[in-house]
């Protein structure tokens, strides 16, 4: 310790000399950083999921019988089975309107815990493999084959709630066993928690007559129009034009979850202000504090020789010591509270998208720079102020 | 030439209406080498007339030159740069830093100085300085834990690290028993002769003064004589 007498140690000491203050000044930062970072991950997090939500239908339209579209919302955003039927012919004339490209459709087939099958409370979906553009590509793994009869894949919840977690066990679904063949993504909606199968398996299943539907009934279509095409004359030429549909825009499927994500955001940039303003205040009360008190100090050290940007130095090593150690434990505090909070919060419970390494390492490079920051803007006048003081005024006040 | 020209300085303090001229049309020349006292009464302007002339504060009219230089035209880093290299000073109020020890005290100039110090040194020039003032087992002692006097001595042998061309010393033994101030004073003067360092020196002491090279008195911010 001896030989090593720097201006930096000089800086350190300065902070060992008020422990109290300093851990006043690290808890503010360390509150602000925390809720910056906390902010970031729930909103990075929540953004980068309504994205995948809304690209994952694939769909620009839904088509669902008049007067469901509240139930098909609530299959595609909560997990709240419901069913609701049409003919399938209306899928061709779906098809056949102008500016529609891609259409697809699926069959909702509700189950109830224990009266069928041997799968938790979950919707069975029926799809058409030929046209489905909709349920394949969030396989896995690719398939590589046709479903056959008899085969199902599962929705990430699904597999999780079987405790299959991978493929090739057995369930039974409406009196008949179904092999699990492959998993899909997460997705975040009420798609997570069904069973996929083969709408050739559906006669089947009429036999059995363990279920109500009539043969030949769709609950839901999927239109995807041509590029350039007005999403909006589309989707009102198919209401005019089957009067038996309702058609949902891809895009409002969200709304409400999206409306309630952006005012928790608010909150949160609300909080993340209050306490930037608080950390600003407490470190330029904290900092002139400290001028006054070194008033006599610096003056000394002007006269004995120092350079204003000596003086500077000395205080930027506290302030930025100060900045990174309150940044620091606020960008793990904040990590932390976000991780807790995706566990226990049911809204980010279920988002599909969680952020990567990387994304998490970018926020906390953001923290460490606005927490250091915050603390270097606070400090910056009481500290200028002081260097300009003439040594001789300084020295004599006592 | 003279080591330090003091030409008809002025320093004012604007109290209210009132202008106090701290010092007044002030001329000195000093000789490299010199040993001067300056004496007067109480508020007379003697700190304000070494504080000039270190630099730690401006004139208001006037000019002081070190070497041909006039410090006044210096900017605030070359000002602090003279500070650091020429001028070594013994303030007349307590001016050790509290949270260095003793050791640390003596190096603190020496973190100003330009270029890498060599930390071998200063260390050692600081050991050897801080046994000059007789304070040898007191080196990394805090200034708390000395007496005045002895925060004294301390603050006399850190105005030598710099190796100095002039030592600005206002009343360095005011507060120093007989014996010891005796000692400082012998110290100081073999600086002056073995060194050639130059002292100015305000000082209450008339004993002292006579030991000086030459008395300079002061009265109501004037040389007395001028
Ligand atoms: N900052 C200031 N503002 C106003 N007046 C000042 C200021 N500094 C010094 N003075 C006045 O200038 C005069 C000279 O002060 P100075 O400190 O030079 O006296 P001194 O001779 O060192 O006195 P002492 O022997 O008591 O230390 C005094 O009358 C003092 O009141
Ligand atoms: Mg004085």
């Amino acid at each position: 310790m001896s030989d090593q007498f720097t201006l930096n140690s000089m800086a350190l000491r300065n902070l060992r000399r008020r422990p109290l203050r300093t851990a006043i000044l690290i808890a503010a930062l360390t509150l602000m950083v925390s809720a910056l970072v906390f902010a970031l991950s729930f909103v990075m997090r929540v953004n980068a999921s309504i994205r995948l939500t809304s690209e994952r239908l694939g769909a620009d339209l839904l088509i669902v019988p008049t007067g469901s579209r509240g139930s098909a919302e609530d299959i595609l955003v909560e997990n709240r089975a419901t069913s609701f039927y049409m003919d399938r012919s209306l899928v061709d004339r779906v098809r056949k309107i102008e500016g529609v490209d891609k259409v697809s459709y699926q069959t909702y087939l509700v189950t109830l815990t224990g009266l069928c099958c041997s799968v938790p409370s979950s919707m069975v979906v029926a799809f058409d493999q030929d046209s489905d553009f909709v349920v394949t590509p969030w396989l896995k793994e690719k398939l590589g084959r046709r479903l056959k009869k008899g085969e199902a894949i599962v929705g990430s919840e699904s597999a999780f709630n079987i405790n299959l977690g991978l493929v090739e066990v057995d369930a039974m679904l409406f009196g008949s066993v179904f092999r699990m063949v492959g998993v899909l993504d997460k997705t975040g909606t009420g798609l997570d928690t069904a069973v996929f199968i083969s709408d050739e398996n559906i006669d089947d299943i009429l036999k059995n007559g363990k279920m109500t539907i009539k043969a030949g009934q769709v609950s839901v279509i999927f239109a995807r129009i041509k590029k350039g095409e007005d999403l909006y004359k589309v989707m009102s030429d198919i209401e005019n034009s089957i009067i038996e549909v309702d058609v949902v825009m891809r895009r409002d499927v969200n709304k409400g979850l999206i409306s309630t994500l952006g005012d928790i955001s608010k909150i949160f940039y609300l909080t993340l202000i209050l306490s930037t303003a608080l950390s600003l205040f407490l470190v330029w009360a904290i900092f002139t504090a400290i001028a006054n008190e070194r008033t006599r100090e610096v003056g000394i050290m002007r006269a004995l020789g120092a350079k204003e940007k000596d003086v500077i130095n000395v205080f930027l090593v506290e302030v930025l010591v100060l900045g990174v150690i309150g940044s620091i434990i606020g960008i793990m505090a904040g990590t932390a509270l976000s991780l807790v909070m995706a566990k226990t919060f049911s809204i980010l419970k279920n988002l599909p998208v969680d952020l990567t390494v990387l994304t998490r390492v970018g926020i906390g490079a953001a923290g460490l720079a606005f927490g250091t920051g915050v603390c270097a803007l606070g400090a910056l006048f009481p500290v200028q102020r002081l260097k300009k003081l003439e040594p001789l005024f300084v020295i004599k006040q006592e | 030439m003279a080591q330090i020209i003091v030409q008809n300085v002025t320093k004012a303090y604007q109290v209210g209406a009132q202008t106090i001229n701290a010092v007044s049309s002030v001329s000195l020349s000093v000789e490299r080498g010199d040993f001067i006292s300056i004496v007067g009464h109480s508020g007379s302007g003697k700190t304000t007339l070494l504080s000039l002339i270190g630099g730690i504060t401006n004139p208001s009219s006037g000019s002081i030159s070190f070497e041909d230089r006039d410090i006044s035209s210096l900017t605030s880093d070359q000002l602090s740069e003279y500070r650091n290299e020429k001028i070594g000073f013994m303030f007349q109020f307590a001016s050790l830093l509290p949270l260095l020890t003793v050791r640390e005290n003596l190096l603190l100039p020496t973190l100003f100085s330009k270029g890498e110090p060599s930390r071998e040194e200063p260390s050692s020039k600081a050991i050897d300085l801080i046994r000059m003032v007789g304070l040898a087992d007191k080196i990394e002692a805090y200034p708390s834990q000395l007496s005045g006097g002895q925060q004294r001595r301390v603050a006399i042998a850190r105005a030598f690290m710099n190796r100095p061309d002039v030592i600005l010393a206002d009343e360095p033994t005011g507060d120093l028993d007989e014996d010891t101030e005796r000692d400082m004073m012998n110290f100081f003067l073999l600086m002056n002769r073995d060194a050639g360092i130059t002292f100015i020196m305000v000082t209450h002491n008339s004993d002292l003064a006579k030991r000086s090279h030459r008395v300079i008195r002061m009265q109501q911010g004037s040389i007395l004589g001028q």
